[in-house]
């Protein structure tokens, strides 16, 4: 079913930016950053734009991974709980390592949180539980662990090697190597995630997952793998926290898990899987935290942020999906005389030529 | 006759594991069994019920709503902030409990009639609605309620030992295990849990069944926040935030298939008893209560995994293995 080929030129067009929605993205986070330049004084201030790249940057790699799992269809509430134990225990680790710190720092992070993602796998792989309710319970198994890890205690900047500490006071090329590490984030699983065979995969699993199996793809390997990358990546990003906040206890992180859903959501990942990218996730994390740094020089209280925050998700989610729908209707139509009654898969953007790639390469 | 089949076996694990929780429990620390511990695990968790109660419909229909804990929070500020102007205590309560059917159906509205998942809409929501609840309070916090409220909340029925809010919540149960197993709607409910499509296809009013499922998830928010405000005495725009996760929890325990079509309510009424009585023999046995979520987690993955394992064995393994397939394409992540 080619249902790429459209009608006008015009509308296939409109059709690839909003394909492409990465390209309006840019274009809303343009926006809204010249006109605060314009209208708020003090958001003009220096080292505004390097605070809201280092609170961007944490969010942007969790929701990296986030939005691998949900293009696979699936969901990972855990992250929030794996960040926090990772900056923990590998926080307090690599205080004592004096050889290549950074480089084991980082492998023991991106291991941790592979493990924890790992066993996320197997509860929703192996014992078949949904992945809302099994990570929803491992939020809570990760979470109680933290804090008996923690025993109440706290890890303090002073504990942590130079490297770390410094992770957002030195300045590589005008960035932090904090921001540095999520662009290397984004980039890699981007790139993973839009030109090799797994992330087709991905993609092909989440638009339609037995037609996936059907086609000999290896669905349950690919979801051990993606929540293995998922909890690295919040693994990392734990490590990190430690170093950028300086401070870490038993509730640090939490409540990561709805932000980086919400950069996702933001971001352009259809939660019905099989569409999005991980540069919109990214993109998304970016618009969040400029809109939250915005509110916050205006010195508009905390909890007005929290209820823009959760009106900006809704209107995404559904501009997304009734412009999707939108654009579809005509697609739709022929599609019904073709196929009867039955009703093309689901409102978000139809898989385009991406299956019959794959299944040319998988048989 | 499925359905009382399920009831014994799902049912009667959960029963199991509430005496296995009673006699290690009773057995470690005697304290478990008094009546004043039994009180005190009763009026606190009455908010739990209430809000489990709440949102089993949502999720047998294959929806899921993680606004309730806000919805109770801004009904909860909303009520305070009413009776704080000089309204009567009760019919504040009962606007509050109109406010949350509201909320519910704006969730509703979002997700069913704009066919949006449902994860999202109410996770938006669930932003949206404790930032209004401290918006109307302004990080205040409203105390000192009328006797009254308080008696239903914390007190218990005079001359008994038995608590006021409990009796409130058996009634609920009452009330919402004949809407849902015995009315109309209930079957509606479970046809479109099961599978969307042939409900539509069959003549279910689809649509209006999953509104109303999202407004009982409402108002029993509401509802929630009504005990809340009754056993802590405060109103806050934060308040009862915690809730959401052993609420959601409760129901998957209760036996509710997170892909909707399956589960009762007095399930869910079990899987309360079971956690309260868990958290309470967890406490006096000395184990923080943070790291008792540990124990909920466990317990969840143990029940669902269990539930699975016994789905597999021979002779049910052919229908539990054709139903996953099918009920696949309507669950909504």
């Amino acid at each position: 079913m080619s249902v790429s080929s459209s009608p006008s030129p015009r509308r296939s067009a409109v059709r690839a930016l909003t394909r492409h929605n990465e390209i309006g993205l840019i274009g809303l986070i343009v926006l809204v950053t010249v006109v605060a330049e314009a209208a708020v004084p003090a958001f003009r201030a220096s080292g505004n734009d390097t605070q809201i790249l280092d609170n961007a940057a944490l969010v942007m790699i969790v929701a990296v991974g986030e939005a691998l799992v949900i293009t696979a269809r699936q969901i990972d509430l855990s992250v929030a709980a794996t960040l926090g134990l990772a900056a923990y225990l590998v926080g307090s680790a690599v205080g004592h390592i004096g050889f290549a710190g950074p480089v084991v720092g980082v492998a023991m992070a991106l291991a941790l949180g592979a493990v924890l993602g790992f066993g996320n796998g197997i509860l929703i792989e192996r014992i078949r539980m949904p992945a809302i309710i099994a990570t929803l319970a491992t939020l809570s198994i990760y979470g109680g662990l933290q804090v008996v890890v923690t025993h109440g205690s706290q890890l303090y900047s002073s504990q942590l090697p130079n490297w770390l500490g410094n992770i957002i006071s030195t300045s590589w090329i005008g960035l932090s190597p904090l921001v540095w590490a999520a662009i290397v984030c984004v980039v890699v699983v981007g790139l993973i995630a839009r030109f090799t065979r797994w992330g087709r995969d991905i993609y092909a699993i989440g638009s339609n997952p037995e037609a996936a199996s059907y086609l000999g793809l290896r669905t349950g390997r690919r979801t051990y793998e993606v929540f293995a990358v998922c909890g690295a990546l919040a693994g990392l990003a734990g490590l990190l926290y430690a170093g950028q906040y300086g401070n870490v206890d038993a509730t640090a992180g939490s409540g990561f898990e709805l932000t980086a859903i919400a950069a996702a959501v933001i971001g352009g990942v259809s939660l019905f899987g099989g569409s999005g990218s991980p540069l919109g996730a990214a993109l998304g994390a970016l618009l969040l935290t400029e809109i939250e740094n915005i509110l916050a020089v205006l010195k508009i209280s905390i909890f007005a942020q929290q209820t823009l925050q959760g009106t900006a998700i809704v209107v995404a989610v559904a501009g997304y999906s009734l412009l999707s729908r939108r654009l579809n209707r005509p697609v739709r139509r022929s599609l019904r005389v073709e196929a009867g009654q039955s009703r093309p898969a689901e409102p978000s953007e139809p898989v385009s030529s991406e299956p019959t790639e794959i299944a040319e390469q998988g048989t | 006759m499925t359905f009382l089949r399920r009831l014994t076996r799902w049912e009667t694990g959960l029963l199991v594991m509430i005496g296995i929780v009673l006699a290690v429990g009773s057995a470690t620390s005697p304290g478990l069994l008094s009546t004043y511990n039994l009180q005190t695990i009763a009026i606190n968790n009455s908010v739990l019920a209430c809000l489990a109660f709440g949102v089993a419909p949502v999720i047998i229909a294959a929806d899921i709503d993680i606004s309730v804990a806000s919805t109770l929070a801004l009904c909860g500020v909303f009520m305070a902030k009413l009776w704080g102007g000089g309204m009567d205590i009760w019919l504040a309560a009962l606007l509050a409990v109109g406010l949350g059917g509201v909320l519910g159906l704006i969730n509703g509205v979002f997700v069913v009639l704009l066919d949006l998942p449902a994860l999202a809409v109410t996770l938006g929501t669930m932003g949206a609605y404790t930032g209004v609840a401290f918006l109307i309070l302004k990080g205040a916090a409203i105390v000192d309620f009328p006797t009254g409220l308080l008696n239903l909340g914390s007190g218990t029925i005079a001359g008994t030992q038995i608590e006021l809010s409990t009796v409130v919540v058996v009634g609920l149960l009452l009330v919402l295990t004949f809407v849902v197993h015995v009315s109309p709607y209930g079957r509606a409910l479970f046809a479109v849990g099961a599978n969307r499509q042939a409900a539509l296809f069959s003549g279910v009013a689809v649509t209006r069944t999953r509104l109303i499922a999202f407004v009982i998830a409402g108002m029993f928010a509401a509802l929630a926040a009504v005990f809340y405000l009754g056993n802590y005495d405060t109103a806050q725009a934060n308040i009862a935030s915690d809730q959401l996760l052993p609420a959601i929890t409760a129901v998957i325990l209760g036996g509710v298939s997170a892909y909707g079509g399956t589960g009762t309510i007095p399930g869910v009424a079990l899987a309360v008893i079971l956690l309260a009585l868990l958290q309470s023999a967890l406490g006096l046995a000395g184990v923080s209560g943070q790291a008792q979520t540990i124990a909920v987690g466990a317990l969840l993955i143990f029940a669902i995994g269990s539930g699975a394992a016994i789905q597999a064995l021979p002779g049910l393994g052919r229908i539990a293995r054709r139903r996953v397939p099918d009920s696949e394409p309507t669950a909504s992540p």
